[in-house]
């Protein structure tokens, strides 16, 4: 560890606990699934960036949402989002969930996910590589190191609207708002 | 190819059959599925590969396809009968699609009626639970339809939705 | 004792793919099962029928993610076939050691989702990392290590490049060395014949009444292989065999699919020395922008790493597909099978019984 490092841990041991221990949700939510167990076996190790997958969604404060969403994931994904506890970060992978990608066209995808809940950063590519998960965990530690990394504040302050997107999709939701 | 041919024309009326490569079509009447399904299952084809659907809107009726073909008798070779799939169609009108189940000579044709019943809207009678399988939200018109238009439908529905600042 | 509703849903890590079944569960025993696919849902044949012939290739490969090879090849064989087209013999070959290769990636795939469940996570390790040595083949003969488009009508897009075939040779005798490993760790384990003999038994009766097709039936016992009954590419100029057990349980599933797995080692081993070495590889097809396919309808079929895949396309002479279904052997397995052979097992068992019935849930859902 350099003196930089070490200037950093002493200024806010709490950004050092979030950047270096992120816990990502173990949820095979579409295509991209593919690329996700070589990147964390032996071959290329994510455990050594902190990254380990964990079972339930209140252990957890990475969602990696992989491939493209559905209808009937979105509602599971919509529920696994509001039960992990804060600071929590989101990364797209993939290019599905940035505009429609390959199936712009079909009647049961969700186009722009940033309009259901928030998005921290995306991974473009249909397949990304193994390497592309790491650069995407590297710079989302600059993110938290300059306060940028918000996604969580942004859904607790508006809240309303993205319940009121996610109510257009489905028409009434079984479970209460989550902020009131 | 040609003896089971002649057996099939001599037992039924009102089929036509063409015979190219290994496939062999049937093209019968709706009143006769179930018979013929039930014929061709005691004679050893007893593997029901798929029941599709096809949309003719300039006949405006809709056609049920259905494929079988036959598991081996003996364990380590086969025979000629082995290499054939058999293709039986049926027409049925597309305003009014009600039609009965196989379920009762074919027990794995649950998943397929009850696709076609959520994606094209056919009927049918018999079936014990005709719930939707892949579906979440709910369309005027069958989605696999041919007056559904998919993109007019992303346009209309997915676009006018506001995105979150 | 009371009945409780369980949810194995799609978040659970016992669970591979994006699948759901809801149990009805007593103490620790099942008493129903409900699969409930649709997560996965696209509509492709619907958004097939809006791109012209050609640009249905990209779209194809993603149906199943594990293995997009044979989907490429059962999409090719089904226009060939409506058109017309002859493959040139140095075609055939390059297509069955592509497809051969690509059921050995998939088979260790599977061989990764299964140990992780039962526990044996060295295995898994060392079925990840050999999978990789396969892809980087890939990824030298075609450019992407997943989404590989390279079968198209009429044979394959390019040729191997120089000195292919003994890096082929030299990377499958290192995951072949590494058999005998995998047989005193895993396959020879008593720890996993006790996890797996007995679970889940499909008896021959069962599985020809409930549609069961690929290794699920070939562990009851008989040589069903779509390679022998209808042969496509260059399977009939090679000598191979087809293996079977007898029991039918997932012990048997498991041991089937590593004989299976050696069998396509040394068929790869005899198609290289068997085959031409110089020829075309593709056969002429008209201008992609303006190609119009003669009305007709066909059903082909082939042999995937899961069971029989087949296809029913139907053409009226246009520039587009009118009706294209892929019948998958997902389909069968994961939602008649399961149902019913999960009855009176326990709940640590579903994810053994899920995988070793080998069912991957974007082939269901299309």
């Amino acid at each position: 560890m350099d003196r930089n490092q070490l200037k950093k841990w002493f200024k806010s041991p709490a950004k050092m606990g979030h950047k270096y221990s992120l816990h990502a949700i173990y949820f095979c939510t579409g295509c991209g699934i593919i690329e996700v167990p070589p990147s964390i076996t032996a071959r290329w190790d994510a455990e050594r960036f902190g990254v380990i997958p964990v079972a339930t969604p209140r252990q957890a404060n990475l969602f990696l949402i992989t491939g493209y969403v559905s209808t009937k994931t979105l509602k599971a994904i919509i529920r696994t989002y509001e039960q992990m506890p804060e600071p929590k970060f989101t990364v797209g992978f993939g290019s599905c969930p940035i505009n429609g990608g390959m199936y712009w066209d079909s009647y049961n995808t969700i186009k722009k996910l940033d309009k259901y809940i928030p998005i921290d950063g995306w991974i473009a590519g249909c397949m990304p590589r193994p390497e592309a998960i790491f650069v995407a965990v590297t710079h989302l530690w600059t993110l938290i190191d300059k306060d940028m990394a918000n996604g969580y504040k942004k859904y607790r302050e508006k809240y309303k609207y993205y319940r009121a997107n996610q109510e257009k999709i489905f028409g009434t939701l079984d479970w209460p708002p989550l902020f009131s | 190819m040609e003896e089971l041919k002649n057996n099939i024309k001599s037992s039924f009326d009102k089929v036509k059959i063409t015979i190219t490569d290994n496939i062999m079509i049937i093209n019968i009447d709706k009143n006769g599925i179930v018979t013929i399904l039930s014929f061709l299952k005691n004679i050893g084809y007893k593997h029901l590969a798929l029941i599709s659907c096809v949309d003719l809107i300039k006949d405006n009726k809709l056609e049920i396809i259905y494929i079988v073909s036959a598991y081996m008798d003996n364990d380590h070779e086969f025979k000629e009968k082995e290499k054939r799939n058999i293709i039986i169609k049926t027409r049925i009108p597309r305003d009014k699609p009600n039609f009965m189940t196989v379920m009762d000579i074919f027990e794995n044709a649950e998943p397929y009626e009850r696709e076609l019943h959520e994606l094209f809207g056919i009927y049918f009678q018999g079936h014990p639970r005709l719930t939707p399988l892949f579906l979440e939200l709910e369309y005027e018109v069958p989605p696999f339809r041919k007056d559904f238009d998919t993109r007019k439908f992303v346009k209309d529905f997915y676009e006018d939705i506001p995105a979150v600042e | 004792m009371r009945e409780l509703e369980l949810y194995f849903g799609p978040q659970h890590l016992g669970m591979v793919g994006n699948f759901s079944i809801t149990l009805n569960v007593e103490g620790d025993r099942i008493k129903k099962a409900d699969a409930n696919p649709g997560y996965l849902h696209r509509g492709f044949e619907k958004l097939m029928e809006c791109r012209t012939w050609m640009q249905n290739f990209p779209l194809v490969c993603r149906i199943n993610v594990v293995e997009p090879d044979h989907i490429e090849l059962i999409y090719s064989m089904g226009v060939e076939k409506l058109a017309g087209i002859e493959v040139p013999e140095r075609g055939k070959f390059i297509r069955s050691i592509y497809c051969e290769l690509a059921r050995v990636a998939s088979h260790l795939f599977g061989l990764w989702a299964y140990a992780n469940m039962l526990g044996f996570d060295t295995v898994a390790q060392w079925a990840m990392y050999h999978r990789d040595l396969i892809l980087d083949l890939f990824e030298e003969l075609t450019g992407a290590r997943v989404y590989h488009i390279y079968i198209r009508p009429g044979g394959v897009r390019r040729d191997f490049p120089q000195g292919f075939e003994d890096k082929i040779i030299n990377t499958l005798h290192s995951i072949g060395g590494k058999v005998p490993d995998y047989n005193a760790t895993f396959f020879e384990n008593r720890l996993f014949e006790k996890r797996a003999k007995g679970v889940g038994t499909l008896t021959r009766e069962n599985a020809v009444k409930w549609g069961a097709v690929g290794h699920a039936m070939r562990a009851t016992g008989m040589e069903y292989d779509i390679r022998k009954i209808e042969p496509y590419a260059a399977y009939d100029q090679v000598e191979w065999k087809v293996h079977t057990r007898n029991d039918g349980d997932a012990y048997s599933r498991l041991l089937a699919i590593r004989d299976e797995m050696i069998e396509s080692v040394h068929m790869i081993f005899n198609l290289i020395d068997n085959m031409p070495k110089k020829g075309k590889v593709f056969a002429k097809t008209p201008n992609p922008f303006q190609w119009k396919i003669p009305a007709g309808e066909a059903y082909v079929r082939c042999e995937s790493s899961r069971g029989e895949l087949g296809l029913y396309i139907v053409s009226d002479g246009g520039d587009k597909p009118y009706r294209v279904h892929f019948r998958t052997p997902s389909y069968s397995h994961g939602l008649t099978i399961l149902e019913k052979v999960l009855v009176g097992e326990s709940i640590a068992d579903v994810g053994n019984i899920m995988i070793s019935l080998y069912v991957v849930a974007p082939e269901i859902d299309r």
